[in-house]
């Protein structure tokens, strides 16, 4: 009888174990402060088109009456500053933005026309990207080492997409693209 | 023997018939790519939901060709499309990619049973498997980190669209670039 029951004993451990696992297991959801200041991550209002890239989240959001870009640092748990970015007479959406945290693009939108801002966290000046492109333009995005931004622009009501470097520089794409 | 001379004709004429079928068949097994320089400005292309990877080099994007959806990545360096077998089922439409630092890893939205779920491709693997299964709300705009290891995402479980961040967990295989140190990407330790 003894020699029967010694055996159970390290098989229920391991089964607890494999119980106690299973509560820890990957993938799991992360949980930010939800703050009803707006100082958090979520908040009352609606965040919409995140973008991670290394400890920080981008979004936006219209917790403060109008549409801007947020930017939240996982690491301090908090809202980063972005001075200039947001202005009064603009609506921004779809941010992306770089590893380093350093290089932001985004959509401005200024009396129904839309362009494809780049912002330098170190400068905080905006750069108008595609000033000289007569396309509707939407959804940029920033490569993590800010070197890239992809985005699309319409003629004729047909999306295709261009590819830009950060000085500016449309990069050669074959004809499917154009 | 004088009987088993037209039985071997018929055998040799199947024989080459059956090569010959063979290679038919063969010969429409056509790759999947989109063809190249064939659009005009009144095409029915429409390219939409560009993603960088994070060093810059490749492109992930969905092509639409006139009823058909195909999520496509795109290499700039050397200019011509990488095969991603496996990346597009025939029975859903894959849709909103995200890449990771070099490439390796694919968040994108796919559809399961009528509800929207987030799927990571590996092209290391090429494999694909579904992160959110147990998911049970509606979400929309996958992003995932350069790293690979977290992905953010859009979640309608307060009634309203909010984000969730989605860990893969410690033993994820990091997609960092060659040579930098394992400390440049941060570990958010929760």
């Amino acid at each position: 009888m003894t020699n029967d029951q010694l055996p159970t004993k390290p098989i229920l451990l391991l089964l607890c174990l494999i119980l106690l696992t299973g509560c820890f297991g990957y993938p799991q959801f992360l949980s930010y402060p939800f703050d009803t200041g707006g100082r958090g991550l979520n908040s009352p209002a609606s965040e919409l088109n995140p973008q991670i890239s290394g400890r920080y989240i981008v979004f936006t959001s219209d917790r403060q009456g109008s549409q801007d870009v947020y930017m939240f640092d996982t690491v301090t748990r908090n809202l980063v500053d972005l001075p200039g970015l947001n202005s009064l007479d603009t609506i921004t959406s779809n941010p992306s933005v770089s590893l380093d945290g350093r290089y932001l693009v985004f959509v401005a939108s200024r009396e129904g026309y839309k362009a494809i801002f780049l912002y330098d966290r170190e400068t905080h000046q905006s750069r108008n990207l595609t000033a000289n492109l007569q396309r509707e333009v939407r959804n940029p995005r920033i490569s993590a080492d800010g070197s890239r931004i992809a985005f699309e622009s319409s003629h004729n009501g047909q999306w295709s997409i261009s590819v830009y470097e950060r000085s500016g520089q449309p990069v050669n794409l074959p004809r499917v693209f154009q | 023997m004088k009987k088993s001379t037209p039985k071997f004709w018929l055998q040799r004429l199947l024989y080459w018939s059956l090569v010959f079928a063979l290679i038919a068949v063969l010969g429409s097994c056509t790759t999947n790519d989109i063809p190249l320089g064939t659009t005009s400005l009144n095409s029915r292309y429409t390219e939409q939901q560009p993603a960088l990877s994070g060093n810059g080099r490749f492109l992930a994007f969905v092509s639409s060709f006139k009823h058909s959806q195909q999520l496509v990545v795109y290499d700039l360096q050397e200019q011509k499309f990488i095969p991603t077998p496996g990346l597009n089922p025939q029975s859903t439409v894959a849709e909103s990619p995200s890449l990771s630092y070099t490439g390796r890893y694919i968040a994108y939205l796919k559809s399961d049973q009528g509800r929207p779920v987030i799927a990571l491709y590996d092209r290391t693997s090429q494999q694909s498997q579904i992160l959110t299964l147990m998911y049970r709300y509606w979400l929309r705009n996958p992003s995932i980190s350069p790293d690979g290891r977290y992905i953010v995402f859009e979640s309608a479980s307060r009634g309203q669209w909010d984000i969730e961040v989605l860990d893969r967990g410690p033993n994820t295989e990091l997609d960092i670039p060659n040579g930098a140190a394992v400390e440049a990407e941060k570990t958010n330790d929760q």
